[in-house]
């Protein structure tokens, strides 16, 4: 087997740990960083650990381990409050919003980035401007838009409000603006219109940025609560984020209900962590935000 | 001939920019219907007295005037800037410091990188409700079983007015704070090793190194974040709304949630919600002015 080379890139360099005083703050510095890592996992694995207990340990116990671990209570939990539908109704909302991420946005950019008719410059700096905009500040009339429009009780208005994301256009321009501009011309000699171009050429081109587009918006979809709560409060189409702020609002479950609903709503985002987490962690993606 | 051809490739190039307009305009639609109405529509409702959805009557300034007239609201203006405040005290470094540390690690790099990114991943409301069960004042209040192993007696934390929003804020932290380390360490990445390399043979100690090429390259960066991290923070609203309902007694009400509470708290009274959103929007854009026109001084004399 090969020896892994790591690769040392911070300031601390190999010949400084000759030195006692360096190699004693080395030290320090992996202490720091693993206070930080339990730290940052702890209340994870505390919730999942409390969800385990029923609801007289978890309002009497002063440990924090579980007296059993059968998963009876996390089975009761999802059956009462048929959170299976609310998981269903999420995945929907999930699929339909990385879709209209992807689409929208997408052709956006291509039209700033690449196609760039006479006035776009305008249209761009809108955009960018648009990135100060806070989202929750015109929450209340675009509700009211959206109820006069009469789409309340539907996933439209919460699919359709990720085709307008500035964040999503602005990184899609960034990569567009670094593709290779002589296969989109060469594409164009081919025959292909503007639109093909974009399906054939550009989106398959654009595979890296598509998948971060995609992991930012299942994220942002799954964890959304405040327009999904007030579009679908109520009705049958309530997502498992909707359901949890309803009980946090009402209080109509007991605390170790809500607990296993915590773990219930953090299930999927995890997964979705443990399968791209090099892609989140290691991206230099995050690094473009800045620009 | 010449004046012929020149006329039609000025019409080809105008079938283009249509054509390239076309292709942009569903995205610009959705943009228009939920970005830049609504914020257009927002400053025209703050002026309208509203019933349901309707604008029943222009009414100038007056939602203004009655909102700000309220105790609620000074105590609402007050906070926000105490959680501005409280989260440039707790937030703002701390997440430079974790990039640097790190960013030194070798072995092991891969695994800290994940851990702090991950209470980023997790639904904020999820956060919110889970760490409530924290700083629960009872003895099954996790803090409080933590620090009774330690000996300390039981305390109430959620309920303590001068607790609560550094409370908020520190949970704000513990999810944001990882996932802004990474954006650091990406800006520390583009220094090249080559110049810690020169300068300790050059007999720069460790701290040299860190205070004269580290630190002034990830300078501009945090103005940025720091830019970010205000705009964000002065929004805040479902943090409080769900932890404390802006308790006790107003102690921890922020401005956005005092808007919400206006809209969808039972008064639906969304010309005044609109005044509010109104007043939060001009304090940003003033504190984005003021932090852009520093920055451009700042530029200059590099």
């Amino acid at each position: 087997m090969r020896k892994k080379i790591i690769e040392r890139t911070g300031v601390i360099r190999d010949y400084d740990l000759h030195s006692g005083s360096v190699r004693f703050w080395y030290a320090a510095i992996y202490v720091l960083c693993a206070i930080m890592a339990v730290f940052a996992v702890f209340p994870l694995v505390w919730v999942i650990l409390a969800g385990f207990k029923d609801l007289k340990e978890f309002m009497s116990s002063t440990s924090i381990m579980p007296k059993n671990f059968s998963p009876a209570q996390f089975v009761k939990t999802w059956s009462q409050l048929g959170l299976a539908k609310n998981y269903l109704n999420s995945f929907i909302s999930v699929a339909g919003s990385v879709l209209c991420a992807l689409l929208f946005n997408g052709l956006l950019g291509y039209g700033l980035a690449i196609l760039k008719p006479r006035g776009y410059g305008v249209v761009k700096k809108i955009i960018m401007f648009s990135l100060l905009v806070p989202a929750t500040i015109s929450i209340v009339p675009l509700f009211m838009n959206i109820q006069r429009l009469g789409m309340g009780n539907s996933f439209w208005p919460l699919w359709l409000s990720y085709g307008a994301n500035a964040m999503y256009v602005v990184l899609f321009i960034q990569f567009f603006e670094s593709l290779p501009q002589s296969m989109i011309e060469a594409s164009r000699i081919d025959g292909c219109s503007a639109l093909q171009t974009f399906f054939r050429i550009v989106m398959p081109l654009s595979k890296p940025i598509c998948a971060v587009i995609t992991i930012f918006a299942i994220n942002a979809s799954w964890s959304d609560f405040l327009l999904p709560y007030l579009v679908l409060r109520g009705g049958s189409k309530q997502t498992v984020m909707v359901r949890l702020f309803v009980f946090s609002t009402e209080q109509t479950v007991n605390a170790d209900t809500m607990m296993r609903s915590v773990v219930f709503s953090m299930i999927p985002p995890i997964i979705l962590f443990v399968l791209f987490q090099k892609q989140l962690t290691q991206n230099n993606v995050s690094a473009g935000i800045k620009g | 001939m010449r004046r012929i051809r020149k006329h039609s490739d000025d019409n080809a190039k105008l079938m283009k920019d249509l054509r390239s307009w076309l292709i942009m305009l569903p995205g610009l639609i959705l943009m228009a219907f939920f970005v830049w109405e609504p914020l257009l529509e927002s400053i025209r409702m703050s002026l309208f007295k509203t019933e349901n959805v309707e604008l029943v009557e222009f009414i100038g300034l007056k939602n203004f005037i009655s909102v700000i007239g309220k105790a609620n609201f000074t105590q609402a203006l007050i906070n926000t800037f105490a959680y501005t405040f409280w989260s440039l005290v707790i937030g703002f470094l701390l997440p430079v410091i974790l990039a640097m540390l790190i960013g030194e690690t070798a072995r092991g790099k891969g695994i800290f990188r994940t851990a702090a990114y991950l209470p980023n991943m997790l639904p904020g409301l999820a956060v919110i409700i889970l760490w409530s069960a924290f700083f629960s004042g009872g003895k099954t209040g996790v803090l409080n079983i933590l620090l009774g192993n330690l000996g300390i007696p039981t305390q109430t934390y959620l309920t303590k007015a001068n607790l609560v929003i550094p409370i908020i804020i520190t949970i704000a932290t513990w999810k944001g704070a990882g996932a802004t380390a990474l954006i650091y360490m990406a800006g520390m990445a583009g220094v090249n090793t080559e110049l810690y390399e020169a300068a300790a043979i050059d007999g720069a100690g460790v701290w040299k190194r860190v205070r004269h090429i580290l630190i002034p390259a990830i300078k501009k960066l945090a103005g940025t974040m720091l830019i970010l991290q205000i705009i964000s923070v002065f929004q805040i609203m479902y943090e409080p709304m769900v932890l404390t309902k802006g308790g006790p007694d107003n102690a921890s009400l922020s401005l956005m949630q005092l808007m919400w509470q206006y809209a969808f708290g039972g008064a639906m009274d969304y010309g005044k919600a609109s005044a509010v959103a109104v007043i939060v929007t001009a304090i940003l854009l003033v504190m984005t002015a003021i932090y852009s026109y520093f920055n451009r001084k700042e530029s200059d004399w590099d």
